[in-house]
Parts: C-alpha cells; sequence; structure tokens
C-alpha cells in the first residue's frame, strides 16, 4: 500500500458534498424500505451509520480486506434470496447493498460523484414498485438533494447552504421542459427488450377467477381504485352501469369457475346509440377487461368472446387504458348451441336438494312461462327474512341449501350464486357475471371511480324469446345497492368500512376521507395524462401535428422542431433578462471616449485617471483638449460631487454633449497600424 | 530571432505529444486576439468538452434509459430525460461561470533562478451573477479555485515552474471551471502580457575583488550625513532602511538610531564582471548577484560594470532594481548590452 493510500486510510478527511450524499442517499432509497426485504435495508443503514461514526468517532475506513469479501457476500445473499440477481427487484436489491458498501470505501472526489450518480439510479428503481404521483414528487425532493450534493463537490469550498438549495432547484426547474420534451418526442418502442416485463411482485388483486360466496366481501374491505371511468357522452343511469368483467357457468356445488377457451365472435358493428367510454384499468394480473354491459366497439387488442366476455391476449401486469362502447339494452344475438344448454344447465348430483325442490315446485306452478319463474325466486329474495350484510354467516354443508334455508343473510354473491342454481333447478340456462357496479363521481374529475369494493356478481338467464337476460337479484333485496352503490347502502351502518360511510365520523376520518378523495383526483390526473402515455397515444400526438410517429423523419423533425422553440424561448428570456450596463453614465462616457480614441492608438491605460487621461491625449491631439476638459470636469462632477436628481440629470446631459464634442475624426488613421500582437501598452523589454 | 519565440519557457522541452498539443491549441486559438495587460472572455473563446465524470454520467443514463424503455415504465422516463435536461442544461451554467469575466494580469515579483516566479491575475466581475470554483493553471500547475461575489474582484495565482535566469513572457495562461456538476469542463486561453524576470541565483565566490578606488573619472556625488556620529551611529531619518536601525542604540536612548555606514566616507564599491575570479559567465553572474545584495544589506554605494554596460554607483531598492535586472538581462537576446 502506498504511502498516501495509508493516509487516506488511517483518517479519511471529510469530502466536500459527504454530508449531503449522506443525506440525499437515505432519502432516495426510503421508497424501497416497503418493498426491499428488511436485510437489504439493514446493510444500508449499517453503512450510513458506519461512514457516520468514522467521520464523527475519527475511525479509520475499512480495508480492502474487509470490504471485497463483504461484496461477495452481498452478492451471494441477494443470489441466495432472490434466486437471482438480475430483473427488478434482485437487481434493485444488489444495487442497494453494493452502493451501501460503496460509502464504507469513499476515498476521494470522485468516488462520492459516482455515488451520487448510482442515487440518481437508486430513484429510478424506485419506480418498479410505485409510479404514484406521491412517489412522483418524492423523488424529486430526492434528486433536488443529489443535484445539491454534486453542486457541493465541485463548488470547491463549502457553499451556503441557502444557495446551494436555490441552484439545486432552478436546475431542476431548467431541466423541466427538456424533460417533458423528449417523454413526448423520444421513440416509444412497446414491450419489453429482454425477459419478462413484470414479476409477481404483489398478489392478486381484483376479481378472482372463481366465485365463493364469501369472496367478495373480502374485497369489500378493500378500497384500492380498480378502474376509472370517463364517459364521452351521455352517462347511462347507476342501474344500468353494469362491468362485465369475467361469465362463470361452471358450477361445482361450492362455487363457480370463470369460463375457458371460449370461442371467439366478431366485434358487433357500431350502432347510433352506443355509450362511448374511456377506461384506465389498475393491473390486474389476469387477461379480462371490464366493460360496460353491453360491449358494442372493443379496443383494437381486445377479443370478445360468445359469453361476452372481453379479454385481450396479453395479461394485464401494469395499468392500461382503453376505449370502448357499450349498447346499454341489446345483448348482441347468440345462439345457444345444444352444448352450451346443457353446460348452463349443469347442477351437480347430490348438491341444493332443498333448492332443487323448491325449483320444480315454481315449475309446477307457473309452467313453461319461464319469466314467472325467474320472478317468483325474485319475490322470495325480496320477501322473506332475507338480509343483505357484509359480515354473513358462515355456510356449511351444502352452500346454496344453507344459504336458502338456513341463514337467510348474504351478500351479492351470496344471491347470484343461489337464485343461477335456482334457476338451473328449474330448468332455465343461467351463469354468474362478475365484475363492477356502482362507483363514485368524483365532483370535479367528472369521472367514475370504481373501487375494488364495488366488485359485484349478477346473474343471466337464458330465455327462448330474449337470449341471455341480465337479472340482479341483489336488485331485489337491496335495491340501493344498485341505485346509489355502496354508500347508499351502507351509509348509516357502523360496522361499515369508512369509506362507505356518510355520517358521525370523526373529524380525522372526514379528513382522511376528503385527503383521500384529493389523492383520488390528483392519481387520476397522473395516470392519465403521464402513465397512460404509450406508443399509441404517442401516435396520436405525432398524427394531431402530421407526423409520423413510426418514422425516424417525424421523430427527428418533432425532436428538431421542439428544441428549436425552447432555445429560441430560452434565448428571449436571456435577452429579456440581459442586465443593462451597470456601470454609471461617466464611467460608461469615459470608456466610450476611450474606445473611439483607442483607434488612434491613444487608448486609456487602466492606472490612468479620467484628468491624467484627458491631460495626455490632449498633448497628443491639441485639437481636441477642449472638448477633454469639458468632459474631465463634467465627470468629476457626476462622480465625485453630492447632487441633486435634477442636478443630476442635468450633468448627464452635459456629459452626452461633451462625449460627442470629442471627434478624433480620421485624420490620423495610419496610426491605426499600432494595432498588433505585442500593444504599445504592454512593451517587450528590449 | 523575435524575442517572443525564444521567451516562451519550456516551449524548447516540449516534445513529442507535447508538440502536438502546443500547435493544436495555437491552431485553435490563432484568431483570438493578442491579450494586453487585461481581457474579457467572450463567448468566442470559451471552450467545452465534458469530463470523464460526464462520460460516466451518460453511460449511467444510457442504461437507466435501457430500464424505462425494457419496462415501459413512464416514470423512469421522466426521470432519466429528467436528468438529461439537468446534464443539458450543465453546459449553459458551465459555460456561463467563465463568460463575461475580466481578466487582468497583475506584475509578476522578480524571483532569483531556481525559485517559483508567482503568476497572478485579477479576475473581476461587473454584473450581479457570483463566479464559483474559477481554477487558473498555467505551466502545469494550477491554483485554488476562486470565486467571485456579485460586482467584485479577487486574485488568483499560481505557481510558475522555476526558471533559468533571464527575462520571460507569461506563459500562456488557462482558466477553466467545472462548476456546478462537474460534467463538463470549460475553459478559455489567455496570452495576457507581463514580463517574468528571473535574476541569477546569488552565490559567494572567495576572491570576488570589489574595488573602491578604481574609478574612471566619475566620483560619487554623496556627500555623508552632517550629523554622523563618530561611532558610526547618527539619528534617524525618514525614508532610512529599517535593517539599519542601531536597535542597542534604540534601547539605551529610547530615540531611533541607525547605523550610518559611513556612505559619504568610504568610496563607492564597484561590481566588476573583469573582475570576478570565474571563466564561466553564470558564475559571474551569480556572484555578482551576491556582491550586489551583499552591498545594498551593507547600505554601501555601488556600481555594477558589465561588458558593455555600467551602472553609476548609488543605493536605494531603485538602484538595486536596476542592477539586478541588467544582471537578469546580461547576455539575453534583447538586451541592449548583449
Amino acid at each position: 500500500m502506498t504511502a498516501a493510500a495509508t493516509t487516506a486510510r488511517s483518517r479519511p478527511e471529510v469530502l466536500p458534498g459527504l454530508w449531503l450524499l449522506l443525506a440525499a442517499l437515505p432519502v432516495a432509497a426510503l421508497p424501497h424500505a416497503w418493498e426491499q426485504p428488511p436485510w437489504v435495508i439493514a446493510v444500508l443503514a449499517a453503512a450510513l451509520l458506519w461512514r457516520l461514526i468514522i467521520h464523527t468517532g475519527h475511525r479509520r475506513l475499512p480495508s480492502r480486506w474487509v470490504l471485497v469479501p463483504m461484496v461477495f457476500a452481498a452478492g451471494a445473499l441477494t443470489f441466495s434470496h432472490f434466486g437471482t440477481v438480475s430483473g427488478q427487484q434482485a437487481g434493485t436489491a444488489l444495487l442497494l447493498v453494493m452502493v451501501a458498501l460503496k460509502l464504507l470505501e469513499i476515498r476521494s472526489e470522485r468516488d462520492v460523484v459516482v455515488t451520487l450518480f448510482l442515487a440518481y439510479f437508486i430513484v429510478v428503481t424506485t419506480y418498479f414498485f410505485n409510479q404514484s404521483i406521491l412517489i412522483a414528487a418524492y423523488s424529486l425532493l430526492s434528486a433536488w438533494l443529489i443535484t445539491a450534493a454534486l453542486i457541493q463537490v465541485h463548488g470547491g469550498r463549502p457553499l451556503p447552504f441557502r444557495r446551494l438549495a436555490r441552484s439545486s432547484a432552478l436546475m431542476l426547474v431548467h431541466a423541466l421542459p427538456i424533460m417533458l420534451i423528449l417523454f413526448l418526442v423520444f421513440p416509444r418502442i412497446p414491450g419489453p427488450i429482454w425477459g419478462s416485463a413484470t414479476e409477481e411482485t404483489v398478489g392478486q388483486t381484483g376479481l378472482s377467477d372463481r366465485l365463493e360466496p364469501g369472496d367478495i366481501a373480502q374485497l369489500l374491505e378493500n378500497e384500492a381504485t380498480a378502474m376509472r371511468v370517463r364517459f364521452d357522452g351521455p352517462v347511462p343511469p347507476p342501474s344500468l352501469q353494469y362491468w362485465r368483467a369475467q361469465v362463470m357457468t361452471d358450477f361445482d356445488g361450492r362455487g363457480w369457475r370463470t369460463d375457458r377457451d371460449r370461442p371467439e365472435v366478431p366485434e358487433p358493428a357500431a350502432g347510433a346509440g352506443d355509450i362511448a367510454y374511456t377506461v384506465t384499468l389498475e393491473p390486474t394480473r389476469a387477461r379480462y377487461l371490464p366493460v360496460l354491459d353491453f360491449p358494442a366497439a372493443l379496443p383494437p387488442q381486445a377479443r370478445l368472446r360468445d359469453n361476452l366476455q372481453v379479454v385481450q391476449r396479453r395479461r394485464i401486469d401494469s395499468r392500461i387504458q382503453y376505449t370502448a362502447s357499450a349498447r346499454l339494452d341489446a345483448p348482441p344475438a347468440l345462439p345457444l348451441a345444444d352444448g352450451e344448454r346443457a353446460r348452463a344447465l349443469m347442477l351437480p348430483e347430490n348438491t341444493g336438494a332443498r333448492s332443487r325442490i323448491q325449483a320444480g315446485l315454481w315449475r309446477a306452478m307457473h309452467g313453461e312461462d319461464e319469466r314467472a319463474i325467474v320472478n317468483a325466486a325474485l319475490e322470495l329474495f325480496a320477501g322473506e327474512p332475507f338480509r343483505y350484510t357484509l359480515r354473513p354467516p358462515r355456510l356449511q354443508g351444502d352452500r346454496t341449501d344453507h344459504f336458502l334455508f338456513e341463514t337467510q343473510a348474504g351478500y351479492c354473491e351470496h344471491y347470484a350464486s343461489a337464485f343461477a342454481v335456482l334457476m338451473r333447478a328449474a330448468g332455465i340456462p343461467a351463469r354468474v357475471i362478475t365484475g363492477y357496479q356502482g362507483g363514485q363521481w368524483m365532483d370535479t374529475g367528472d369521472y367514475l371511480r370504481l373501487r375494488q369494493a364495488d366488485a359485484h356478481a349478477w346473474t343471466e338467464v337464458w330465455l327462448e324469446d330474449a337470449g341471455w337476460v341480465r337479472v340482479d337479484p341483489t336488485a331485489a333485496i337491496a335495491p340501493e345497492r344498485i341505485e346509489t352503490g355502496l354508500g347508499g347502502l351502507f351509509g348509516d351502518d357502523v360496522d361499515a368500512p369508512a369509506f362507505l360511510r356518510r355520517s358521525g365520523l370523526p373529524w380525522t376520518v372526514e379528513w382522511r376521507l376528503r385527503l383521500s378523495d384529493w389523492h383520488e383526483l390528483a392519481t387520476f390526473r397522473w395516470e392519465s395524462l403521464v402513465l397512460a402515455f404509450d406508443p399509441e397515444r404517442q401516435r396520436e400526438l405525432f398524427a394531431r401535428f402530421g407526423l409520423d410517429a413510426t418514422d425516424w423523419r417525424g421523430i427527428l423533425t418533432a425532436l428538431g422542431v421542439s428544441f428549436g422553440g425552447l432555445g429560441l424561448a430560452a434565448g428571449l428570456i436571456a435577452v429579456a433578462r440581459r442586465p443593462g450596463d451597470t456601470r454609471d453614465p461617466a464611467q460608461r462616457a469615459l470608456d466610450r471616449v476611450s474606445r473611439r480614441l483607442r483607434r488612434h492608438g491613444l487608448g486609456r491605460e487602466p492606472h490612468e485617471t479620467a484628468a491624467e487621461y484627458a491631460a495626455r491625449v490632449s498633448v497628443a491631439r491639441p485639437d481636441l483638449a477642449d472638448a477633454l476638459e469639458d468632459l474631465v470636469r463634467v465627470y468629476a462632477h457626476l462622480r465625485y460631487a453630492e447632487l441633486s436628481a435634477a442636478k443630476r440629470s442635468d450633468y448627464e446631459e452635459q456629459l452626452l454633449r461633451a462625449v460627442r464634442e470629442v471627434r478624433p475624426g480620421t485624420a490620423f488613421s495610419a496610426h491605426k497600424k499600432r494595432r498588433g500582437p505585442a500593444p504599445a501598452s504592454a512593451p517587450v523589454p528590449r | 530571432m523575435r524575442p517572443r519565440e525564444l521567451k516562451r519557457h519550456g516551449s524548447a522541452r516540449a516534445s513529442g505529444r507535447g508538440r502536438l498539443r502546443e500547435d493544436f491549441i495555437r491552431w485553435v486559438t490563432r484568431r483570438h486576439r493578442a491579450d494586453g495587460r487585461r481581457a474579457v472572455i467572450g463567448r468566442d473563446r470559451v471552450y467545452i468538452l465534458p469530463t470523464r465524470q460526464g462520460y460516466m454520467l451518460l453511460a449511467i443514463l444510457l442504461v437507466m434509459l435501457l430500464g424505462a424503455i425494457n419496462y415501459s415504465n413512464n416514470m423512469a422516463f421522466l426521470l432519466t430525460f429528467l436528468v438529461v435536461g439537468i446534464g443539458h442544461n450543465a453546459m449553459w451554467y458551465t459555460h456561463r461561470n467563465l463568460l463575461g469575466l475580466e481578466v487582468t494580469a497583475l506584475p509578476v515579483a522578480p524571483v532569483f533562478a531556481g525559485t517559483a516566479p508567482l503568476l497572478r491575475l485579477r479576475l473581476e466581475e461587473r454584473s450581479a451573477r457570483p463566479r464559483e470554483a474559477v481554477l487558473l493553471s498555467a505551466d502545469g500547475a494550477a491554483s485554488r479555485p476562486a470565486f467571485l461575489e456579485p460586482r467584485a474582484a479577487t486574485e488568483v495565482a499560481v505557481a510558475l515552474e522555476p526558471r533559468p535566469r533571464g527575462v520571460y513572457r507569461l506563459p500562456r495562461q488557462r482558466l477553466s471551471t467545472r462548476y456546478p456538476l462537474g460534467l463538463l469542463e470549460a475553459w478559455t486561453w489567455l496570452t495576457l502580457e507581463h514580463e517574468i524576470l528571473v535574476y541569477p541565483v546569488p552565490a559567494p565566490l572567495d576572491g570576488l575583488a570589489l574595488t573602491g578606488e578604481e574609478c574612471d573619472g566619475e566620483q560619487t556625488e554623496n556627500t555623508g550625513g552632517s550629523d554622523a556620529t563618530p561611532d558610526g551611529i547618527r539619528e534617524y531619518r525618514p525614508g532610512d532602511p529599517p535593517n539599519r536601525i542601531a536597535w542597542k542604540a534604540v534601547a539605551r536612548s529610547g530615540q531611533l538610531f541607525v547605523r550610518d555606514t559611513g556612505s559619504g566616507n568610504a568610496a563607492p564599491l564597484w561590481l566588476d564582471w573583469e573582475g570576478v575570479p570565474a571563466a564561466d559567465p553564470e558564475t559571474r553572474l551569480s556572484a555578482l548577484c551576491h556582491g550586489v545584495l551583499e552591498a545594498n544589506a551593507e547600505g554601501q554605494p555601488y556600481g555594477l560594470r558589465l561588458p558593455g554596460s555600467r551602472i553609476g554607483p548609488d543605493t536605494g531598492p531603485d538602484h538595486l532594481a536596476r542592477c539586478l535586472r541588467a544582471l537578469a538581462l546580461f547576455g539575453q537576446p534583447g538586451d541592449p548590452a548583449g
């Protein structure tokens, strides 16, 4: 080890910007605390603490013999934890621990700078896990601190924090236009270049592909947003807003399973009364797209199945936006094949014994009148002591019978499932649909927000004369649920989650709800404006200016025009804000005269006073002596006398006159030759 | 030979890459006007290039961009482009940190050969903008970073390489800055003019003949002070050098006394090139330099005689400077005596 290295090791000096780095790094890494395994955060915290102790306690930096094994250990730990060291989660963990170790070997200014660059990288990796507007605002704070630290490193002296803060903030502000232009214009390529774009980082959210009574009640507690809808035209009444997600035909006695591999049918032709809308869908980790019943025009990537379920090819792993339309009253007329009919009538043996008896009774009463049978079932739910509740008793034994004849208390999926079973027992083909219904209108956002809690289940029955007809048993027992959403139903229920209730809340909860509404609005704007920007939106944006986003010429044109405009704007601002000549008028006048005379070899030397200068010039140019005398007199007054404002402006006028009077003319133009590489003022000794 | 070419110290040693670099800089700066004592850094002479750190950030940004593309992560795009914007604007910030600065060359204090002359520039800021971390480099050495508050001035100094005896122009100066982010370096080349005077190294030489009598008719006019006391001490008169104060006498009497070396009585001392018992001209000059300094310290009037030039006996700092200058210039091209 060299002598220099030894001294660096024995007592590391506090490098410029190091303290700010130690402050910026935890700020940048903080959001990872929720995403990374605790040991990663612990390693980072320990390294920060260690570095602090090194400086406050005048300790030594750990030697290479300690550091190198630690680097290998960190790599091995990451690998053993994730089974890989690449990809979003593992790669981020590796980055964090390596930056932590880097902290322990910062020895030079260059190391500080590298670590700060990596801090920018840490901020970016945050977005693999969270792209909320709060994180966006937070990363501005991180970037501001990192940039301030970079300025301090290169400031060459301890800069006052106010100046650092100001400079750094200004830099961020100045960079915003460039960021915006590049964001909009930089060519977007769809899809991942390598590997899979996402990994399983969160569990399934939203609707599952299996429905068992009790499932949706769990979702009811979930106030997370499922989707946001903006209607492009008239808004349908709430009772017709059924967002169809999954269709379930197969019943195993306990629950329902989503249909798979149904044949595709062509997209219905667009009609006049179609309701057009745009959905921003949170990732579901499934392939279905919730659409308003009944689907008409569909987004290009979507496929319509013959059960009117809409799916897309790729799993929805990130937020997507799509535009579609719906025909509220008329489902596409599709025939029911015999196989399908049998499937929609199938009830497992040994299930719903009492339900079958009840259905048989109705069949006997109403004969072939299937609508009457449907109504009888709905009346059953509306009349008898059936209750609509969030917390139904647990079902045991035969689920349907136990619900229908014992507990008689349940939630939408209980009713939907029981109703479908009853219909099948009565010989009417029936299926269960899950999706969303209700939602909350955001006042200023003029869009509909559907939470996971707005998940709903209803049924469809096949009537020979009408085809598949939607029947919502929940509407029979709890019409408010359909008309005004969950809030209307549970507004006064003390057991209901706070966000569903409207009165009797402590102010803290009320404020939390109000804040969460604001947050929701900001989130919607953020998501629909920023996060939803994709190759498709970019094409639309370019097309609006008559450019082709897929052609390099279009991109170059957009880049050229926008950066040209930016440069022009910056130039105009710079010219508008350029400080005028800050010297005082007298000094300016003298400089002007000096410049004029310099062409004749008579420029003023820095050491000459005005009077000395005038005297020297007067000797060389007696013709200018009078004018110069005037000039010097006025100059002296302006610079050194106490003058009233009026007097001052008077003198300033005189000064201008005096300057005009100094007219060296062109008589001595031969002097111009004096201007050479070695001016007379700085002679080289000979 | 034009003095300009000869007086550039070190240009003779430049070889290979160094020479190429010199040629390149000369080619780049060929359109610059020669600077006199003072220059204002204009747009046309500020150069800017990324530093290693700049390229490093570029690499990291590329990785960030690849990540953003691969995961179609719009926020990653946003932050990447934000940092791109910061890096892009750094060009402007760095450039601006140098632009419009007024630079004046300050006189270089003469040095003895073997000692590093100190190049000093005065930086002046007339606008309301502070400047940070501006470096002056010359002769391969760099100054400490300089800072300027709005409408203020400061000095930057850099120790030049020691030079052999002679007179030189200032080496080319380079003002540079990496502020604020270190991603780019903006610099300018200046050719401010001042002379660097390098005296011979003073070296005592045994047998140096200090001739007091041999004089060619020109007697010194110096009449001694009439208030001289017998023991060579007289009262202090304004203008007497402090190193001649007779502290013992001062302590005794409480009045200021100076040692009177009897300049009026002693015959002027002649330091003569011919009287130096050495063959090598530099050795002779060193010995004469030593003699001049000794005589000056004694306060004795002395004269200097070199082949082709002669400086009459006198005392005082101006006289000393003239003599040392003559020694420095002796035999140099451009020296009137040489």
